[in-house]
């Protein structure tokens, strides 16, 4: 495992799941995946909440995040982590940056995921067909 | 259905519940959430799950307090404002226009 690189995945990257990608191009969950990379404050169910770089957001809105200010709901201090998970079910709350355009950020990401799309269509014929032929 | 990006459907007409919310697109509304709270905000963005983008948002968080010799309810609220928020929709228990008051 290369040590300099503890990304999951880089800004943008496409989930390699199909089942994933539907999901994501079909909800506000895009938005979030486009600010990967980005520092935010995720406020959390338990009244708890975390701030710091938006490492990774899957379909269901699980998070990673790095480097993170984390404070727990019954915590009376806030303790610095270096990698964070959180489930989806547990945030209430994502602020969103202020220099962020958030139209533009949804539509890059959903470009993103049919260039991914496009791509696999592209195999020759042995890509793995995303959606049915068109029956003449 | 991510909408305000994908094209809009052709339709105008109210078919379903979530049409309502598509009516108050880029207005002002109410959004009473569980735990006693509340959002007043510009509706940027919503989904079928009720995640919503809101802009210029203040949250109200309502207490109740109860005094310990007159067993009286003293209700409290606590406002911030937040510049942009993405709410998770499985917090939302209803959407609305601003409440006037009276």
């Amino acid at each position: 495992m290369d040590p300099v690189d503890v990304q999951g995945q880089s800004q943008g990257e496409v989930c390699s799941s199909l089942r994933e990608r539907s999901i994501s191009e079909n909800s506000l969950v895009a938005l979030l995946q486009g600010m990967q990379g980005h520092v935010t404050t995720v406020e959390l169910r338990d009244e708890g909440w975390a701030q710091g770089r938006l490492q990774n957001v899957d379909a269901f809105m699980n998070l990673r995040m790095r480097d993170v200010l984390y404070r727990g709901h019954n915590m009376g201090h806030t303790s610095k982590l270096q990698d964070l998970f959180i489930t989806g079910r547990n945030i209430r709350f994502v602020h969103i940056p202020d220099h962020m355009d958030v139209l533009q950020t949804i539509q890059t990401q959903l470009q993103r995921i049919h260039r991914v799309r496009t791509f696999n269509r592209e195999g020759g014929g042995g890509g793995r067909r995303e959606y049915c032929p068109k029956k003449k | 259905m991510a909408d305000e990006v994908e094209q809009q459907p052709s339709t105008n007409t109210v078919e379903e519940p979530l049409d309502l919310i598509r009516l108050s697109l880029d207005e002002r509304i109410y959004v009473k959430m569980r735990n006693d709270r509340e959002l007043r905000g510009r509706l940027h963005a919503y989904d079928q799950h009720l995640n919503m983008i809101l802009g210029d948002v203040e949250e109200t968080v309502t207490t109740v307090e109860i005094d310990d010799e007159t067993y009286e309810e003293l209700y409290k609220s606590t406002k911030r404002n937040i510049p942009m928020l993405f709410v998770r929709g499985d917090g939302v228990v209803l959407v609305a226009p601003p409440l006037r008051v009276g």
